[in-house]
């Protein structure tokens, strides 16, 4: 049998609150059975509240399940050896401020079992990877946001794990680190390590994963293979006029955006015709048109609308 | 085992850094220097002066600091989340918190050599230049030697508690029982002479489970010139790491359960 990189059984988390009106239960993760097979990417999509960090800290032993099971590797997370292939970046990472972030890749290097010339070789690698070899020697309360996630996404790959887990990559990243947190991810996969990757920005996860799995309220609602959920819809395009007033196209009942002078249309691919004639005799002009692709925004968005808990999870 | 040694030296370099041990690295070097300056060199009295000065200071600050950093060190891991990419590593988190208190142990066991060291100095130079004074003795050392078993006997209180609640709720708690394990030898002989059964019984209770920090001061002592055994020596040794030992097996199996918010 192949064992999996992750997986989980029922996974549950229920989180008790002692607040002035009595106990509550926070169900932050809701049986939750998910499994990625080594070298496959999957990216985790979640309004905030979801559960997705409530995920990745059951996987990775930081707090223990209500009810359900875990594995990595085929191993119970509690177990320190489960954790040696794996590499966590997490969310708005906060390493030892006082260290520079040489010593701080070292230290995680190091409690990773890796010793002397291996250790320096490999702190040196992951420095250039994450292109901070440049302020190794200053003290990570002097750095930016930004670096300081590039430090922490550094302190995951020393080891070379198996799994990566990065709770939100690229927060906190310029344009140029987000590209550079892509290609690292990228060149990962290619090597065959497994990636559970959670993000806000779909693109990333579009572009990265070819698994997906949307959890809404600490519930899995839908996961499957990215290609898969972007095959919903028939063929849409997106119109473009300037000076047309919205109502002389309301006939034909589109969706319309307006967009100061401009007019955004978004219609069946089928009525375009239409809709570009009805804009011609109102003296409208045709700036650009364009189909939609059916992203994985679409299906992340539809699957939101169909449920009811849109920010945070069950509270009772 | 080698994570142990990688989290505390860490710990150890950290605290090195930080701002806060700084300013009261040099806050305890001055309060020691002072006692100096306020010690008349030509009284006839002025070893036992000095040593009481001298030794009380340190006696004071010591476990100040020890209370200090060793309830806010772990809280403050997991409130600022630093925890997470630890023990997220292939080490226990057993050994994370018996790194963290090795470190913080040599951390604070430093601080209170430097002063010992700053104190015995002026013995000497004062042995060295005054009629008065007949320098360092044994005695001396003897206390500084209780005054290290004690940090290392109450950091090990202070993590248990810091494992399992948070930094106030912990530094209030080992303050009490600082003061409580202070008086326990004073408390057994009180409830001793109690009529009530009960109050004889918690007295005793009392002495025998919480840990007895005045086995461990041998400042007076220094102070009167009253010479001390090896054979006490050995046995009060015993009982402080017998003990550390035992409050740390006990932390970590509440902090292996613990969940990581
Ligand atoms: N320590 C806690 N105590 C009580 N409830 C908590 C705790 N931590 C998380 N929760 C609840 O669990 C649910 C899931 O939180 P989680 O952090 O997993 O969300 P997330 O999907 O990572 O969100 P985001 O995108 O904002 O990071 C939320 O409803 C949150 O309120
Ligand atoms: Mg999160």
């Amino acid at each position: 049998m192949v064992t999996a990189a992750v997986s989980t059984e029922n996974l549950t988390k229920i989180y008790t609150l002692d607040l002035l009106k009595g106990r509550k239960r926070v169900v932050a993760l809701d049986g939750l059975n998910l499994t990625i097979g080594e070298g496959h990417v999957m990216g985790v999509l979640g309004p905030n509240g979801a559960g997705k960090s409530t995920t990745i800290k059951l996987l990775l032993n930081l707090i223990t399940p209500t009810s359900g099971k875990a594995r990595l590797f085929g191993l119970d997370p509690s177990d320190a050896e489960a954790r040696r292939n794996v590499g966590y970046l997490p969310e708005n990472p906060s390493p030892y401020e006082y260290l520079t972030g040489e010593e701080f890749v070292r230290f995680a290097g190091s409690l990773s079992g890796l010793r002397g010339a291996e250790l320096t070789a490999r702190v040196r690698t992951v420095l250039e990877q994450v292109q901070m070899d440049r302020f190794t020697g200053v003290q990570i309360r002097r750095y930016s946001k930004g670096m300081t996630q590039r430090i922490a996404l550094a302190q995951a790959l020393v080891s070379s794990p198996r799994l990566l887990i990065l709770d939100e990559p690229t927060s906190g990243l310029d344009v140029l680190g987000r590209q550079l947190i892509r290609d690292i991810i990228l060149a990962e996969k290619k090597k065959g390590t497994s990636v559970l990757l959670c993000s806000h920005i779909i693109p990333d996860v579009e572009a990265l994963a070819e698994d997906v799995a949307i959890l809404i309220g600490g519930k899995l609602v839908r996961s499957g293979p990215v290609s898969e959920m972007l095959s919903d819809e028939g063929s849409r395009v997106e119109l473009t006029f300037e000076g047309v007033d919205a109502q002389r196209l309301s006939p034909l009942n589109p969706e319309v955006i307006q967009d100061g002078r401009r007019l955004i249309v978004r219609t069946a691919a089928a009525s375009s015709r239409a809709l570009i004639e009805a804009a011609h005799q109102a003296e409208g002009r045709l700036i650009s048109m364009q189909p939609i692709r059916n992203s994985l925004e679409d299906a992340f968005l539809e699957a939101l609308r169909n449920s009811q808990n849109k920010v945070g999870s069950t509270i009772e | 085992m080698n994570g142990v040694v990688s989290i505390a030296l860490n710990g150890f370099r950290e605290a090195r850094r930080n701002r806060v041990t700084s300013v009261l690295f040099v806050f305890a070097f001055i309060m020691v220097f002072s006692t100096t300056v306020s010690v008349e060199f030509t009284v006839a009295t002025f070893d036992r002066v000095m040593t009481d000065f001298g030794l009380g200071v340190i006696g004071l600050l010591s476990p100040a600091l020890t209370l200090f950093l060793g309830t806010a060190l772990i809280p403050r891991e997991i409130e600022r989340r630093t925890i997470f990419m630890v023990v997220a590593r292939p080490v226990s988190r057993s050994a994370f918190l018996v790194g963290r208190y090795i470190g913080n142990v040599i951390t604070v066991a430093f601080l209170v050599l430097v002063m010992g060291a700053l104190f015995l100095l002026q013995m000497q130079f004062a042995g060295a230049t005054s009629t008065y004074s007949s320098g360092i003795h044994r005695e001396h050392l003897i206390a500084l030697y209780g005054l290290l078993l004690e940090v290392v006997l109450l950091t090990a209180v202070s993590f248990l508690f810091a494992a399992a609640s948070s930094q106030y709720v912990s530094a209030l708690s080992v303050t009490c029982l600082y003061f409580i394990g202070h008086m326990s030898e004073d408390l057994y002989t009180l409830a001793g002479r109690s009529k009530s059964d009960v109050i004889r019984v918690v007295g005793r209770a009392i002495y025998y489970l919480l840990p007895n920090f005045d086995r461990l001061d041998f400042k007076a002592r220094a102070t009167y010139f009253d010479p001390t055994s090896n054979a006490e020596l050995l046995s009060t040794t015993g009982y402080a790491l017998a003990y550390t030992v035992l409050v740390l097996i006990v932390a970590t199996r509440i902090f292996e359960r613990r969940d990581f918010k």
